[in-house]
């Protein structure tokens, strides 16, 4: 609390006193709390060929106009990773750096090293000194587990003089919304009470759960996959693939399909009027085939080498 | 009262009982043999061979069990596995399997019939699918009657989900584990009914089994305990629940830590405290029950239900604590999976990487199960309706493994048999209420019920609700019923299942169908679906699941069919062309194969225990020609084989694994294999385009060494990925081709032992070819090791 304060108040003084690179990257470090937000000078003096430090750049472009999503996604894990490093011991703080370069600050940066996409995470060994790697390549971190804080500063941890002391925060939000959660179910349960005590309800979730279950929910969950396709083609190709949109219409037919058995079971043997029965009879019997047709149909797109076919 | 059609009238209970039972046997009969029969596909396609991968380590384990005897065979350390740990086999594996082979071997040769091990291996499957259709029947007959049992045992005797891990060949756990599952969860739902111990403890016998056969017992351990847990808070409890389930447990667990590889988990791990926690809270309730039943004073009555609650707690409370500290092991990767389905992803790639743990795809339960997808919701209905204790185990065993088969292709078998239950149920209420003859009288629209429309005769009353049994059956009993007023005894005999639906008989006697068409299009478009079924899961098993992966075959233009046997042509010719002890390095998926039919050391198979050995493997496979040669040095391989499907478009290559392999090293060793360099702005290419650390791999390099070779100066085509190679393909210096089958799909390649000058291999290789280029540097190395 009281250091950063200190370097910020020393900051006009050191910069006048032309300090040394290192110096200066602390105090830029120390300024911007743990993150130094670059141009294209301060780029240079950081990734300068001789450096005895390490540094973890983040290219981004936050610039509404660039509409880059997934920069604002990851900004604020990587500010979190940044600061949790400015609360590492000072003799090994001073060692590494965080900085972030937005494209609009340095684009001459981005087209040096050729980079097309952002955002991106690049580490710079130190070249020089006690600690200097043999490699020249900076490592270039991967998104492969996502954008959260947690994953990358485990990676990050590698390259560092000593592990990054993240520590994910703790979500007072969702404990404050359990906690009066608690209070409000108790209170509904009353209400809700004789309805749990229904069989009929347990039946309507059970019932539920697995026509969800078998419609492949659980695929597009898993893969992430999107609700539909390009051009609002609904059917995903290939047997081992699926759209959201697939859930619900084969759980829809899966659905009709029990329910006119159903219906056939329980519902018109109690009709007691033979004309009203029989077409019920007929009706159901027909929703039956027709739909079922339908199913295959949709199974066929799904694994054209199908050979069977009903009326559809 | 009228009837639709009419009944003979001239047969004596005694005689419907007997056809009913005789027609009952022989319908099982037919069924075990459609079950076993629909198997065979992959004999009579192919031959009589061990399918896959896991298969062929079991058939090795059961020939040394064969031919060295039970205690030889649980003492076995087999070094050639994981060169150079090797494997405990006895404490590493689920012996039931082999086992149960080796009692059948034992018991045909004391008959004197010299069956061959192989062969028993192979039928192993079928045999037992027979088994399952008669354990599924005795299940299905708790839940309803013996029709729908009949119906349950036919669904899963041909239905594809349960094929697919059972055909003759798949000489795998789940061949016997499905019958085990279905067995045990009758005797369960026996000893509940009963609350007889003696039915508990064959339970516990079947789970013993159980938990030596297959690694999914974990399931029964958790729907059991799931089972009581939900009667308990449904008021249910009874001193039946608590006799059944204190004998399975006790009796169950004992048994199972009797299995070395199981051992002390279930008192040590997460997997097995349901059950642990259920127990404790069911003595607790009994405990509280009988307190309660000696005294009156209701203070005492209170003080007794907080001292009930608190125990409860303290427990709980109890196994928290323990697994926090250690004493517990919180849940295995495997299992914590298909909660948290990313874990898997980001911690255990291994896992991940299997392709039957991916999530399924709705055609998947299409093509496997058929109409029954869509009964199984209305048999659960059905269950609802009558909901006995025994319907709440379906219900729960729909949603719980409804759920597991969303997550995991894998687990689609552990869905089968609760659909075949569940649609069979349905299945039969439907023909019981359309083939029974009985019809209501005919009344106004307005006037309801008032009159009931039951009424020639006296008997008939008690046994329409009865009415359940198949068409035969029905038309006799009916008949009978009103022949003669002794029917009453026969079908108290023949009905003595049915007795809870005789509770709604006031409501059911008022119901019925009028007329024959209307029956006649019910029953017809049933039955059309009923053929449906049995004509889809034909083509399905003999298309899709009769492979045995091995032996691959294509179709030609004219409909001919060709075999490709490139793998057992590889590792013949490694059995027969190398050193006994010579290593053979390949990707995990193919460990078991080499050591079942080549018979060589391999580092890594399908028993994925260590990951620091596959992600080794993993390296080797995706770094550069010298980084990978000391590595396969040190493990002292001798050969490496890799499957390429470029030639023939056998899409199951290595190439397209080669990511996994990646990923998995890229776990281990992150500063030297990073994913992203593998790929070329994103796309996966094999082509001109393809990245500098994909072109310098040594997977790429073997597999496509001296393929431009083949198309005589043109594009090679790589005929999996669709992409043209470059003309100019790799060359090896560390690695020499030994061996390339038939159609390109196995390759095997030498490991060049150090050269003799004690050149770098590189170096050697550009002097014979006469390059004089790299001037300066082989000058410098040359001085160095002259130095």
């Amino acid at each position: 609390m009281f250091w950063p304060l200190l370097a910020l108040s020393l900051l006009p003084l050191s910069l006048a006193a032309q300090k040394s690179v290192h110096e200066q990257l602390v105090d830029l470090a120390a300024a911007g709390n743990g993150l130094i937000q670059l141009n294209e000078q301060t780029y240079d003096l950081l990734a300068s060929p001789m450096r005895d430090w390490s540094a973890a750049v983040h290219f981004t472009a936050l610039h509404p106009q660039r509409r880059c999503a997934p920069c604002k996604e990851f900004e604020p894990a990587f500010t979190a990773v940044a600061k949790a490093w400015a609360n590492a011991p000072k003799d090994q703080r001073d060692k590494h750096f965080f900085a972030t370069l937005d494209f609009d600050d340095g684009p001459a940066v981005f087209q040096k090293l050729g980079m097309s996409s952002a955002p991106g995470v690049h580490v710079y060994p130190p070249t020089d000194g006690p600690n200097a790697s043999a490699k020249k390549a900076p490592f270039k971190y991967d998104f492969q587990n996502g954008f959260e804080a947690g994953p990358l500063a485990e990676q990050l941890s590698v390259h560092t003089p000593i592990p990054i002391p993240y520590k994910a925060p703790f979500n007072w939000a969702r404990a404050g919304s359990i906690v009066s959660l608690i209070p409000i179910i108790t209170l509904v349960f009353r209400f809700i009470k004789p309805a749990l005590q229904n069989r009929w309800v347990w039946a309507a979730g059970t019932i539920a759960t697995s026509l969800v279950m078998t419609s492949g929910y659980m695929f597009t969950r898993i893969r992430g996959a999107p609700y539909t396709g390009p051009n609002g083609a609904w059917i995903a190709q290939g047997y081992q693939n699926q759209y959201g949109q697939e859930v619900q219409v084969v759980a829809m037919v899966y659905g009709i399909l029990a329910g006119s058995f159903l219906m056939l079971t329980v519902v018109t043997p109690r009709q007691l009027s033979p004309t009203r029965q029989r077409t019920q009879v007929y009706l159901w019997t027909t929703v039956n085939f027709l739909v079922f047709s339908i199913l295959v149909s949709l199974f066929r797109v799904k694994n054209p080498g199908y050979p069977f076919k009903l009326i559809l | 009262m009228p009837a639709a059609y009419p009944l003979p009238s001239d047969l004596s209970p005694v005689t419907v009982a007997n056809t009913a039972s005789l027609l009952r046997i022989i319908a099982l009969a037919l069924i075990s043999g459609a079950a076993i029969a629909s198997r065979l596909f992959a004999v009579i396609n192919f031959e009589s061979i061990i399918h896959e991968f896991d298969p062929w380590f079991n058939y090795r384990a059961t020939k040394v069990l064969a031919s060295q005897g039970f205690y030889e065979f649980w003492n076995w350390f087999d070094p050639t596995a994981w060169y150079p740990l090797g494997r405990v086999v006895g404490g590493t594996i689920y012996p039931g399997l082999m086992a149960t082979s080796g009692v059948i071997y034992n018991l045909l040769h004391a008959l004197n019939l010299p069956v061959d091990i192989r062969n028993i291996c192979v039928l192993l499957a079928p045999g037992f699918s027979a088994l399952t259709a008669w354990a599924t029947y005795m299940f299905t007959k708790e839940m309803k009657d013996e029709s729908a049992g009949l119906l349950a045992a036919a669904f899963i005797g041909i239905v594809p989900g349960y094929i697919s891990r059972s055909v003759a060949g798949s000489y795998d756990n789940e061949a016997i584990a499905i019958f085990l599952l279905m067995f045990t969860f009758f005797a369960w739902i026996k000893a509940l009914k009963q609350g007889s111990a003696f039915w508990g403890t064959i339970a516990a016998v079947f789970y013993f089994y159980m938990v030596a056969a297959w690694g999914g017992y974990a399931f029964i351990t958790n729907m059991i305990p799931l089972h009581a847990l939900v009667l308990l808070l449904m008021g249910r409890f009874t001193g039946r629940l608590y006799v059944a389930y204190s004998s399975w447990y006790a009796i169950g667990t004992l048994s199972s830590m009797q299995v070395p590889f199981v051992g002390f988990q279930p008192v040590r791990t997460s997997e097995h405290m349901a059950a642990l926690g259920v127990f404790g809270l069911l003595q607790i309730v009994a405990f509280g029950q009988l307190v309660r039943a000696h005294v009156s004073s209701k203070q005492f009555q209170e003080l007794l239900f907080a001292t009930v609650i608190s125990l409860g707690l303290i427990g709980f409370f109890g196994i928290v604590g323990l697994t926090y500290k250690g004493w517990i092991a919180p849940w295995t990767g495997r299992f914590y999976s298909l909660w948290d389905t990313g874990y898997a992803k980001k911690y255990i790639p291994i896992i991940a990487s299997v392709s039957e743990h991916q999530p399924t795809a709705w055609p998947s339960f299409f093509m496997d199960l058929h109409f029954l997808i869509f009964l199984f919701p209305a048999g659960v209905v059905m269950c609802f309706r009558t909901l006995r204790d025994e319907h709440i185990f379906v219900i729960i065993y729909a949603v719980v493994a409804s759920y597991f088969a969303g997550v995991m292709v894998r687990l689609m078998l552990t869905l089968t048999p609760v659909v075949c239950v569940s649609a069979a149920v349905a299945l039969s209420t439907l023909m019981d209420t359309y083939l029974d003859p009985a019809e209501p009288s005919v009344e106004d629209d307005k006037s309801e019920s008032s009159t009931t429309p039951t009424g020639t005769t006296s008997t008939s009353r008690p046994a329409t609700p009865a009415s359940s049994k198949k068409a035969k059956k029905n038309k006799e009993k009916e008949k009978e019923k009103e022949a003669s007023a002794s029917a009453g005894g026969v079908l108290s005999e023949l009905v003595s299942n049915v007795t809870s639906s005789a509770a709604k008989s006031a409501t059911t006697a008022e119901r019925g169908v009028f007329g024959m068409d209307t029956r006649l299009v019910v029953l017809l478009n049933s039955l059309g679906l009923l053929l449906f079924f049995v004509v889809h899961c034909t083509w399905v098993t003999s298309n899709a699941y009769s492979s045995p992966s091995v032996v691959l075959s294509s179709t030609s233009s004219d409909g001919g069919k060709n075999l490709i046997d490139d793998f057992r042509e590889a590792y013949h010719w490694l059995r027969q062309n190398t050193a006994e002890d010579a290593v053979v390095m390949s990707w995990w998926d193919y460990g078991y194969q080499i050591a079942g039919m080549a018979d060589r050391p391999t580092l890594v198979d399908n028993n994925t225990w260590n990951n620091t050995h596959i992600a080794t493997v993993g390296k080797a496979m995706s770094s550069p020609e010298d980084i990978a040669y000391p590595i396969l040095r040190k493990h002292d391989v001798s050969y490496v084989l890799i499957i390429f499907g470029g030639l023939i478009g056998y899409s199951g290559d290595d190439i397209n694994k080669f990511l996994w392999m990646v990923r998995i090293a890229q776990g281990v060793w992150p500063d030297e294999i990073q994913e992203p360099n593998y790929f070329n702005r994103g796309e996966y290419r094999v082509d001109s385009e393809a990245s500098p650390a994909m072109r310098d791999s040594l997977m790429y390099k073997m597999s496509y060494y001296r393929f431009a070779e083949l198309f005589g100066g043109q594009q090679p085509v790589d005929r999996v990925r669709g992409q043209h190679v470059p003309i100019q393909g790799p060359t090896l210096d560390y690695l020499e081709e030994a061996y390339t089958t038939e159609n390109w799909i196995v390759r095997i390649y030498e490991v060049k032992k150090d050269d003799v000058l004690g050149r770098d291999l590189k170096i050697a290789n550009a002097f014979n070819q006469g390059k004089k280029r790299k001037r300066t540097k082989p000058m410098s190395r040359r001085k160095a090791i002259g130095a």
